[in-house]
C-alpha cells in the first residue's frame, strides 16, 4: 500500500513539477535486509582430564603433589631466553621428572605473555618461551617425547592489575602434568 | 618552465591515487544533509537509537556534512521542515511495526523539496535495526554515484576473552552495535572468515590435545577439524577464492608460516627462521607480507611465494607487531614509545610497496587489530584510549576516522 502511495506521490510530483528535468530514482521493491544468522553453534564438548585426583602408583607422591613441586619459569619483557636463576629451577624440575614417581608422566608446557600485545606475535612469543624450557629440559636428559607445548598468549593471566609487577608474573611458562 | 610544469603534472598523475599521501585540504565543499523522522510507531528511545545509527552511517560515508539535529516531519509533506530549508539534501524516513516484531522502513531523499530517491526496507526483528540504517546509507552512497561502501553491509567476526582460557566468538555489524555470540564454551580464538560470502569461518581451539584449526559452516552449524599442530596454530589469512590459507604453525616448536590448500589438504612451509614468523597476509603479485623477529624485535617483512628471498618493508617504529594487507598497501601497528611499560602509544601506519611514503593513520592511544575492508576502501581497528575502547573506521580516500564506543571486554582477534 505504502509503495502505491509513494508511487502516486512521485507521479503527482512529476506531473505537477512540469519541466523538472531530474527523474527521481524510485526503487519500489522492498529490500529484505539480510539478517545475520540467529543460529548458535555450541563448541564440541571437550573432556578435561582431571589432574587433581589421579594417583600415580609408582612411589608415594600423587600427580598433584609432583605438579605442586614443579616451578614456574619467568621471562623478561619481549624475551624468551632463560636466565641462570630460571635454569636452576628447570634443572630441579628435570631431576624431579627423572624420579621414579614421575617417570611415566608427560608434561605440557604452557607459554604465557603479559598484556602488551594481543596479536599472533604474542602467541608466538609464549610458544618460544615454552620451547626454550623444553630445550633446557631435553638438555637435562628428559625425553622430548614426554613434552608437549601450547601457547595461551595474553589470555591466561594469573594477575590482572595493570602494574609492572603484575605483568612480570604473567610472562611465564607453567608445567602441567599429563598421565 | 615547460619542463617544470610537465614534471609537476607527472608527479600529480603518478601519485594521484596513492592512499599513502594524505589529503590535507579538499577544495570542493561537500553537500549538507539533514535527517527527518516521520515515524508514528515505536517509543522515543528506539526512535533515537535508529536516528543516531543512521546519522553515524551518513557521517561515515564522508560525502556529506551531516546535520546532527533530530527533526520530526510528516512523511508525505512535500516541503522539508523549516529548519532544513537550506540543506542540500534531506533524508526522511518512516518506521512502522510489521508482523511479529518486524521493522519496516520507508525512506525518501529530497533535494530542494523534490524527491530524488526512495526505497523501502524490512527486517524481521527490530533489534537488528542497524542493518537497515547501514543499507540505507549504502543505497544513498550508490545514488550519489560515489565509490561503493559495500563493506558497510559486511559482518565482523571477533573473539573475546571472558575469563582466563575462556572465550566467545561473536558476529557483529561493522560498528559492533549488533553482537551475536555464535560459539561459546571453551577456549576458541583467532576467528577468520572462510569465504567472501561470510557463510563459514575458521577458528583455533585450544581445548584439544594440540591447538587445532576448525571450520564452521554457519548455516548447518557443522564443525570439522582442518589441521592441528603442537604449540601454535593460527589461520592468518584466506585467499580470495577461499582455497588457500596462510597459517602460523609450530610443528617443531618453531612458529613459522605455512600455506595450506583446503582442497588437496597439503601444506607447504614458507619461512624457515629460528625466531618468530607470524601474521602472514596475501598481497598482490604472488607475494605475502608477515611479521618477523629477524631484527630482534617484531617488524614487517615480505617475500614472494615462489622464492625464499625476504625483504624488510618498514624502517620505522620500535615494535611493529601486527599488519593487514590489501593489494600493494600494508597497514601496520607500531609502538611509538621506547618505554616498555608506561603509557605506551601504538599507532597505525599505512605504506605502499610502490612508494616510500608512510602515512600515520592514528595519533593517540593504543590502536590495534587493523583490518582492510575487502575492497581496500576502509580500515577497521580497535582503539583504547584513557580507559575507553572504541571501534574505529578509517576512510583512506577521505582522510577521516570515525569511532564507535565499545562497552564490552577485551577483544582477542578480529576479522572483517
Amino acid at each position: 500500500m505504502k509503495s502505491i502511495v509513494l508511487s502516486s506521490v512521485v507521479t503527482a510530483l512529476l506531473v505537477f513539477s512540469g519541466c523538472s528535468s531530474k527523474e527521481p530514482a524510485v526503487d519500489s521493491k522492498t529490500e529484505n535486509v539480510s539478517t545475520p544468522t540467529s543460529q548458535e553453534v555450541q563448541a564440541p564438548e571437550t573432556e578435561t582430564v582431571s589432574t587433581q585426583n589421579s594417583v600415580v602408583n609408582a612411589g608415594t607422591m600423587t600427580m598433584s603433589e609432583i605438579e605442586s613441586k614443579l616451578p614456574t619459569v619467568y621471562f623478561a619483557f619481549d624475551k624468551y631466553d632463560i636466565t641462570p636463576e630460571m635454569q636452576a629451577k628447570i634443572d630441579a624440575a628435570a631431576d624431579l621428572g627423572k624420579a621414579d614417581a614421575a617417570k611415566s608422566l608427560n608434561v605440557k608446557l604452557e607459554g604465557n605473555c603479559d598484556e602488551w600485545g594481543s596479536d599472533e606475535y604474542n602467541f608466538a612469543l609464549g610458544l618460544k618461551r615454552a620451547n626454550a624450557v623444553k630445550k633446557a629440559l631435553v638438555a637435562d636428559g628428559i625425553d622430548a617425547k614426554r613434552i608437549s607445548m601450547v601457547s595461551y598468549g595474553e589470555s591466561n593471566p594469573v594477575c590482572t592489575e595493570h602494574t609492572k609487577e603484575c605483568w612480570a608474573k604473567n610472562r611465564r611458562v607453567d608445567f602441567k602434568l599429563l598421565p | 618552465m615547460k619542463l617544470l610544469f610537465s614534471l609537476l603534472m607527472l608527479i600529480c598523475v603518478t601519485y594521484a591515487s596513492d592512499a599513502t599521501i594524505e589529503v590535507i585540504k579538499k577544495a570542493d565543499v561537500i553537500p549538507s544533509i539533514a535527517v527527518e523522522d516521520a515515524s508514528e510507531d515505536y517509543d522515543d528511545t528506539f526512535k533515537m537509537r535508529f536516528f543516531k545509527s543512521l546519522n553515524a552511517d551518513l557521517n561515515v560515508l564522508s560525502i556529506f556534512n551531516v546535520d546532527r539535529h533530530y527533526r520530526i516531519a510528516d512523511y508525505d509533506d512535500s516541503n522539508v521542515v523549516l529548519e532544513n530549508k537550506d540543506m542540500d539534501y534531506v533524508l526522511r524516513y518512516d518506521m512502522s511495526e510489521g508482523d511479529g516484531d518486524a521493522l519496516n522502513v520507508s525512506m525518501k531523499l529530497l533535494q530542494k523539496n523534490e524527491i530524488v530517491f526512495t526505497k523501502n526496507y524490512r527486517v524481521t526483528n527490530r533489534e537488528i535495526y542497524m542493518f537497515v540504517s547501514h543499507a540505507m546509507a549504502y543505497d544513498i552512497n550508490e545514488f550519489m554515484g560515489e565509490p561503493s561502501v559495500s563493506w558497510m553491509k559486511r559482518k565482523v567476526i571477533l573473539s573475546r576473552i571472558v575469563a582466563p582460557r575462556k572465550s566467545e566468538i561473536i558476529i557483529a555489524d561493522y560498528t559492533l552495535t549488533y553482537q551475536h555470540i555464535i560459539l561459546k564454551g571453551g577456549f576458541n580464538i583467532f576467528p577468520k572468515w572462510a569465504n567472501e560470502a561470510q557463510n563459514a569461518f575458521y577458528y583455533t581451539t585450544l581445548d584439544d590435545a594440540k591447538p587445532t584449526l576448525k571450520y564452521v559452516d554457519i548455516k548447518s552449524g557443522k564443525i570439522h577439524s582442518v589441521i592441528s599442530s603442537d604449540g601454535m596454530m593460527v589461520c592468518s589469512d584466506v585467499s580470495k577464492d577461499g582455497k588457500n590459507l596462510l597459517l602460523t604453525m609450530a610443528r617443531d616448536g618453531q612458529p613459522d608460516i605455512y600455506s595450506y590448500n583446503v582442497v588437496t589438504k597439503h601444506y607447504k612451509r614458507l619461512t624457515h627462521y629460528r625466531g618468530i614468523d607470524v601474521n602472514a597476509q596475501y598481497m598482490s603479485n604472488n607475494r605475502i607480507v608477515f611479521i618477523s623477529s629477524r631484527l630482534g624485535y617484531p617488524n614487517v617483512f615480505s617475500k614472494r611465494l615462489d622464492t625464499d628471498e625476504v625483504e624488510q618493508m618498514v624502517y620505522y617504529g620500535r615494535a611493529n607487531s601486527a599488519c593487514s594487507a590489501h593489494g600493494n598497501y600494508i597497514v601496520y601497528k607500531a609502538r611509538e614509545t621506547s618505554n616498555a611499560f608506561s603509557k605506551n602509544t601504538f599507532n597505525l601506519h599505512l605504506i605502499s610497496t610502490k612508494t616510500d611514503f608512510i602515512r600515520r593513520l592514528t595519533a593517540t592511544g593504543v590502536n590495534e587489530f587493523p583490518r582492510f575492508s575487502k575492497d581496500g576502501d576502509a580500515i577497521i581497528f580497535i582503539k583504547n584510549y584513557k580507559g575507553q575502547s572504541a571501534i574505529g573506521i578509517i576512510r583512506l580516500n577521505y582522510n577521516k576516522n570515525y569511532l564507535f564506543p565499545l562497552k564490552y571486554g577485551r577483544i582477542q582477534s578480529m576479522d572483517w
